[in-house]
């Protein structure tokens, strides 16, 4: 299965992988020229954390072998699928209790900004082929997908 | 070559081109598509701004304020008026240079080669007295006086080279513009840090800055080149690769400022030049046109067909020519003149001087272009040029068949251990690239003498329909927009299928006929109506009126059209497209385009998107100020829909 592995001492800040995160997940089709940068709507599922030494943190789902959020999760509306490994997200089934968000260890899951009745959680852009835009976009390659064992 | 560099050069609208290019043994542009493909998102929007140092600032859901309080409006209308500042700027020190020249050639009583352009410029600017060269003096000094006007105090030849109706629509919004060169100091000022944070004004003084581009920028430098230069006559020339000949050195000439060489366009022809050359063991001297320089020698091609052989392409085509190793030296003197030249330069051991020091070039010799000297630096630089060949392709071939016998043999065995020794840097010619018959040496005066001194017959054709609108195609060249030249090119032959007539101006002239779009028998790619007008006056579809410059000429074109038929030039069928803009200088002329009132496309936005208050002007509120609007576009069938849309409701509204 794939992973996203993430060098941090590579990364610049430049939020690349922000803007491309929430281009690939916006409601309306566009470019990303006319993407609502400004619309709480439009959120990231990645977020770059300053370390407050001049360094960065991309935080990036890690889509775990064993998931915290899936094993917290008590409405099954998270899960991990046993052969691509993607920890995904049924927002129909979520209960909106937040286990997850406070499971996490890597502190990436979040309740959405506007509504705070869903998670914002990565989906390996699987609706997009499988190739996650925030690795496509980002011009230091700071991050990039692996093959890892199960 | 087998040797393929890269193999992940761009796609070029010139198939032939892309081929070369993608198996050169060195790096272009074409090449360096591909590792800068990951752009950023916020520099895409505008919405990026680094003005001080508590940046960069970026705008998200999270952060919709720059640390100084600055939303997208602001940030994004600042970086464009800055933009847009730079762009004139560019523009107006060629217009100065320009002034400055024909100031110097009329005080020195030099040789003016376009009497009847003068005789012009005299009626439009109200000079009655004086000979030639008083005349051309007054002349220039009433472009270079209004030029260094302050800002509070507006130009005065505005009035006179502009259409009444539009005019007076400029002095109803407030943007006549004062002094050219302070429009430029003060759109700087006002987008500094921390100053004007009111996106509407910033947006009006960009109007402001592209009134003052235009008239002074475009018009007028074409016109005093006119007078310099002599006018363009039309004629068909040859273009592309093929221009290159390699019996002979060869310079290239890559810049905006054509008034600079025309002391050594007469140099290189005469005898004893020719003799160093010969000595070098070429036939003499070629200058092959690039760029916009090289447009503009093209379309003025009739005045010196002994030494300019050709247009070989434009801007992202200088690499290629260079790379042919068939270039001696590169004569560079303003922008478009691509960093990227330098190491193939130095590869190829081909000699770089610099004319002007905006535009020096890393590893280039700067030689300030000065009148005064003008011939003693034409004679140095025949003679760098020639050192150059000698290097690069020479074998000795001098003479000595007089020299003293004691050393005759001494001299044999040096320079046969010379010959024998030197190694021609290799040739890589492209002999049948581009075509050989090219229409050129459009203008507004070439056109309209043409149609039998009159613009009727151009207008009867529009109102029969044979000829639905007018679109001009122009501004730059760039690699990406679908790749080099892909959506200019696409979109020209969209629109003439359309019956829509098409005239092209800058480097995007530059690919389109070099992919044979200015030919006769281009016409077989017209509409049915278009085409046989096109057949019937033995002309192409697409009208060539050089370098970017030249944009100036075809709103000359345009407001004389609506000034015969007695309406505004918003109201006319007639559309814009910088297809693939490049730099500043075209968001320049695009706001000259908006003041103009037309509509323009672009195929790539120019980094305003972040805000919704520059979208929404340019694209919409523009058609009530000006009655321009910006339209963006990358597809080429969309955007010519668009634009055919735009041109039939402007007949309907014409009544035709």
């Amino acid at each position: 299965m794939k992973r996203i592995m993430i060098d941090y001492m590579k990364c610049d800040g430049c939020k690349n992988c922000t803007a491309a995160c929430m281009q690939a997940h916006r409601e309306e089709q566009g470019t990303i020229y006319d993407l609502d940068l400004t619309d709480p709507k439009n959120e990231s599922r990645n977020h770059i954390l300053s370390d407050g030494r001049g360094g960065y943190r991309p935080i990036f789902c890690r889509h775990c072998d064993l998931p915290e959020c899936v094993m917290s999760c008590m409405s099954g509306a998270l899960s991990k699928d046993s052969v691509t490994g993607v920890v995904s997200y049924d927002v129909n089934k979520c209960g909106s209790c937040f286990m997850c968000v406070m499971n996490c260890p890597y502190g990436v899951l979040k309740p959405d900004t506007l509504t705070r009745t869903k998670v914002i959680k990565c989906d390996f852009c699987m609706e997009k082929g499988g190739e996650p835009s925030c690795v496509k976009n980002c011009p230091k390659k700071a991050i990039w997908v692996e093959e890892v064992q199960a | 070559m087998n040797n393929c560099f890269g193999c992940n050069t761009c796609k070029s609208a010139d198939k032939p081109l892309e081929e070369f290019i993608a198996n050169l043994p060195m790096e272009t542009s074409h090449h360096r598509v591909e590792s800068q493909s990951t752009k950023c998102n916020f520099g895409l929007q505008g919405v990026c701004c680094r003005l001080c140092s508590n940046g960069p600032c970026r705008i998200t859901p999270d952060a919709p304020r720059g640390i100084c309080g600055a939303n997208a409006d602001t940030i994004v209308t600042r970086n464009f008026l800055r933009a847009v500042a730079a762009g004139s700027g560019c523009y107006i020190h060629v217009v100065e240079n320009t002034a400055l020249n024909l100031k110097n050639t009329a005080l020195v009583k030099g040789k003016i080669k376009g009497e009847r352009a003068l005789e012009r410029l005299c009626s439009i600017f109200g000079i009655t007295s004086g000979d030639l060269y008083e005349k051309a003096e007054k002349v220039a000094d009433a472009v270079l006086s209004d030029l260094y006007k302050p800002e509070y105090v507006k130009m005065e030849l505005v009035e006179k080279l502009s259409y009444k109706p539009r005019f007076d629509k400029w002095k109803e919004l407030g943007i006549l513009p004062g002094g050219a060169k302070s429009e430029v100091f003060k759109g700087v000022v006002k987008c500094s840090t921390n100053l004007n944070s009111d996106p509407v004004d910033m947006l009006i003084d960009c109007l402001r800055l592209g009134i003052s581009t235009g008239l002074y920028g475009l018009v007028l430098t074409n016109l005093l080149n006119d007078v310099l230069l002599g006018e363009p006559e039309l004629r068909t020339a040859p273009v592309g690769l093929r221009v290159i000949d390699p019996d002979y050195i060869n310079i290239m000439i890559t810049g905006h400022q054509h008034s600079m060489f025309v002391d050594l366009q007469e140099r290189l022809i005469q005898p004893d030049a020719v003799a160093k050359a010969k000595a070098a063991g070429a036939k003499g001297f070629k200058l092959v046109g690039c760029t916009c320089v090289g447009q503009d020698l093209q379309l003025r091609g009739s005045h010196y067909k002994e030494v300019f052989n050709g247009h070989a392409g434009n801007n992202y085509t200088s690499e290629a020519i260079l790379a042919t190793g068939a270039i001696d030296a590169v004569l560079s003197e303003f922008n478009c003149t691509l960093p990227g030249i330098e190491p193939i330069c130095e590869e190829l051991k081909i000699k770089q001087i610099c004319l002007d020091s905006v535009a020096k070039k890393a590893n280039a010799e700067i030689m300030e272009f000065d009148f005064a000297k003008r011939e003693q630096q034409s004679n140095e630089i025949i003679d760098k040029i020639v050192g150059a060949y000698i290097l690069r392709r020479g074998k000795i071939n001098v003479d000595f068949s007089n020299a003293d016998k004691e050393w005759k043999p001494l001299i044999d065995m040096l320079v046969g251990a010379y010959n024998s020794i030197h190694q021609d840097v290799n040739l890589n010619l492209m002999p049948e690239h581009g075509n050989d018959h090219t229409l050129t040496g459009v203008s507004e005066v070439s056109l309209k003498e043409f149609l039998g001194g009159k613009w009727k017959p151009l207008i009867d054709l529009i109102v029969a329909g044979d000829i639905k609108g007018i679109a001009g195609v122009v501004g730059c060249s760039n690699l990406t927009a679908g790749g080099h030249d892909v959506l200019s090119v696409e979109l020209t032959k969209e629109l003439i299928a359309k019956d829509i007539l098409v005239l092209t101006a800058g480097c995007s002239s530059g690919g389109i006929e070099n992919c044979g779009l200015m030919t006769p028998e281009a016409a077989k790619l017209a509409g049915p109506k278009l085409r046989a007008v096109c057949e019937k006056l033995g002309i192409p579809p697409v009208l060539n009126f050089g370098p970017c410059l030249a944009i100036g000429r075809l709103e000359i074109v345009a407001t004389e059209i609506a000034e015969e038929l007695g309406v505004d030039l918003p109201q006319l069928p007639l559309v814009l497209s910088a297809a693939q803009w490049l730099e500043e200088q075209a968001l320049a002329d695009g706001a000259y385009g908006l003041a103009l009132g037309l509509p323009l496309h672009l195929g790539l936005p120019p980094f305003i998107t972040g805000s919704k208050v520059a979208v929404k002007v340019l694209t919409e509120d523009m058609k009530q100020l000006t009655g321009g609007q910006v339209i963006i576009n990358p597809d080429a069938k969309e955007s010519a829909d668009i634009l055919e849309k735009i041109i039939m409701e402007k007949r309907s509204a014409l009544n035709i």
